[in-house]
């Protein structure tokens, strides 16, 4: 069987699994599209992964003011995490820290449905008294007094159970600066994906990890088989000349919009062609055991 | 199948009592059912039949032809669909409602969307006083929905109202506002006396100042309100004639009360 390549780079006949995770979108805005992204980037700022950071959050698209409620630029932040008490809470502590003492921002529901998320239903308390509620085209919005003015805050967002968490591409090449910049091209590729982001910084892992440890307590620990200088000590899983390896995790509303996603970096992976020192486009799996998402490579770039 | 159409024929020779004639009350009625409703409200007898002339079969779309102001309680209670009134209306249109919608071409008597609970009505004239109020034996004004006014609303506008929102047009009488417990009144033109008198929360939007204001309102300056932002762009997109803007004067009041309203003059 002929192996599977795009422009050169092999795409490995493997499978990202991935799982289910609960996730929620929120909607900021602010006097200016530059004030609205550092609100977002500041509440989505520690929020890599669930493993220590509580959430996994990110920064989905920026949004005109014609598209917002408000009429004002805004961001789309995304937010996940494994289970609904802590997106909650992880949800409240960043909302009330990062965008409430934010400059004239705003923060609405970026998501509809039946199961709903506390958003300004618990930082309304912080009005001491002074907050004032309005139902608007059906809507409840907060009205928090704060030093420059009001914080106007939806009630309520929605929420998803169907969202999922580490949908993940592995990238190798034979230079780290062939790896980054096709990493580079990936993230901004997926970033035209609606649903999804890619929560690690720039969007790139460069410590891909595995489950356990050898030392007691440590829960995850570096993905050995993928480290370029343990090539000759340990099982590996990459090619002799390989010296570089990225990772782009994913995190979307949906599974199909995961795959869209993984699909759009793939291709704008492999789009430099293997000259440029990219090898392989792989993905990383604990054998299909784990994850009930599995998203198999040569399904998407089908 | 097209409207259900009650064209008034006869005058009347005492108020009507027209509650019974709502878009629920009459699905999959007969024409002759309908017509022997009794809707008087003296000793002496009237029917639909004796003052209305009917048309059409659908009744969720019910079209009221040259009613007066002795048509009392059009709508009242509605629940679903529409209703249309082509003339006046008495007292007590749409009060209590639920759900559904209430188009009049002229204008009400007292009591229009007295105590109502959602919906929308749509009055094209003046209304009479106690607009949006409190309807007899209820205990609160407006509850959710819209009601808005194209002319002049009588005294008590919104009176002790706890939800939804109130558009005038035509300014109003006295005490706009009154006891108002929460909800939005937005109100164009001249407003007379005592607006927001014991207003515990909620907001009164006013285009302009009025000549008078109730010294136990504080004053907060003129400022920029986001949420406004919010109503502005709901309004462009229900009621195009009314803009609003985000900068208000912020009066907030009534300190006699429990004083978490705001009367909001637009800058």
């Amino acid at each position: 069987m002929s192996k599977l390549k795009i422009k050169g780079v092999e795409i490995v006949e493997t499978f990202a699994e991935a799982f289910p995770m609960v996730g929620t979108r929120i909607i900021i805005t602010a006097p200016t599209q530059k004030w609205a992204l550092i609100a977002a980037q500041t509440m989505t700022g520690f929020a890599t992964s669930v493993i220590a950071c509580g959430a996994e959050a990110g920064v989905e698209r920026l949004l005109g003011p014609d598209e917002t409620l408000d009429g004002r630029p805004g961001v789309a932040v995304l937010i996940f995490a494994m289970e609904i008490e802590k997106l909650q809470r992880q949800l409240r502590n960043r909302v009330g820290q990062c965008v409430l003492t934010s400059p004239g921002s705003a923060c609405f529901a970026g998501l509809g449905g039946e199961k709903k998320l506390k958003l300004g239903a618990s930082l309304r308390f912080f009005g001491d008294g002074w907050q004032m509620s309005k139902v608007i085209g059906g809507r409840r919005f907060w009205r928090i007094p704060v030093m420059d003015g009001e914080f106007v805050c939806e009630e309520k967002t929605g929420l998803t159970k169907n969202a999922v968490g580490g949908g993940n591409l592995l990238v190798l090449g034979r230079s780290h600066r062939a790896v980054l910049a096709a990493c580079v091209r990936a993230v901004k590729a997926i970033g035209e994906v609606p649903d999804v982001i890619t929560p690690f910084p720039g969007g790139i892992v460069r410590s891909g990890s595995k489950v356990g440890s050898k030392y007691k307590g440590q829960i995850a620990s570096t993905n050995d088989a993928y480290c370029p200088t343990l090539k000759g000590a340990v099982n590996t899983a990459l090619p002799l000349n390989v010296e570089a390896v990225m990772e782009i995790v994913i995190d979307g509303l949906t599974a199909p919009a995961i795959a869209k996603a993984m699909r759009a970096g793939i291709y704008a992976i492999a789009k430099a062609g293997a000259s440029e020192g990219i090898t392989h486009i792989t993905a990383g799996n604990y054998g299909g055991n784990l994850g009930p998402h599995h998203f198999h490579l040569k399904e998407i770039v089908a | 199948m097209s409207a259900l159409t009650l064209e008034l024929v006869t005058e009347p020779n005492q108020r009507l009592d027209l509650s019974p004639l709502t878009t629920a009350g009459l699905a999959g009625r007969k024409p002759k059912d309908i017509q022997a409703i009794a809707i008087g409200t003296t000793r002496e007898s009237v029917t639909v039949g004796d003052v209305f002339k009917l048309k059409g079969t659908d009744a969720a779309k019910l079209r009221f032809i040259g009613t007066d102001e002795r048509c009392d309680r059009i709508g009242q209670g509605l629940t679903e669909g529409e209703i249309i009134v082509d003339g006046s209306a008495g007292a007590y249109l749409g009060a209590t409602m639920r759900a559904g919608k209430i188009a009049v071409s002229g204008s009400t008597g007292p009591f229009a969307g007295a105590s109502m609970r959602g919906g929308m009505i749509d009055i094209a004239g003046d209304v009479g006083e106690r607009a949006g109020g409190v309807g007899v034996g209820e205990n609160y004004g407006v509850c959710g929905g819209r009601l808005s006014i194209g002319g002049k609303a009588g005294a008590m506008l919104g009176e002790r109202m706890r939800r939804g929102l109130i558009i005038g047009r035509g300014g109003a009488g006295d005490y706009a506002g009154a006891r108002m417990i929460a909800g939005s009144i937005l109100l164009k033109g001249r407003i007379g006396r005592w607006a927001g008198y014991g207003l515990r929360r909620g907001t009164l939007i006013l285009d302009k100042e009025p000549n008078d204001l109730l010294p136990t309102f504080g004053d907060c300056g003129t400022l920029h309100f986001d949420w406004l932002r919010l109503l502005d762009r709901q309004l462009k997109a229900t009621d195009g004639r009314f803009k609003i803007g985000y900068r208000a004067r912020r009066l907030i009041g009534d300190m006699a009360v429990l004083g978490k309203g705001e009367m909001l003059i637009l800058a």
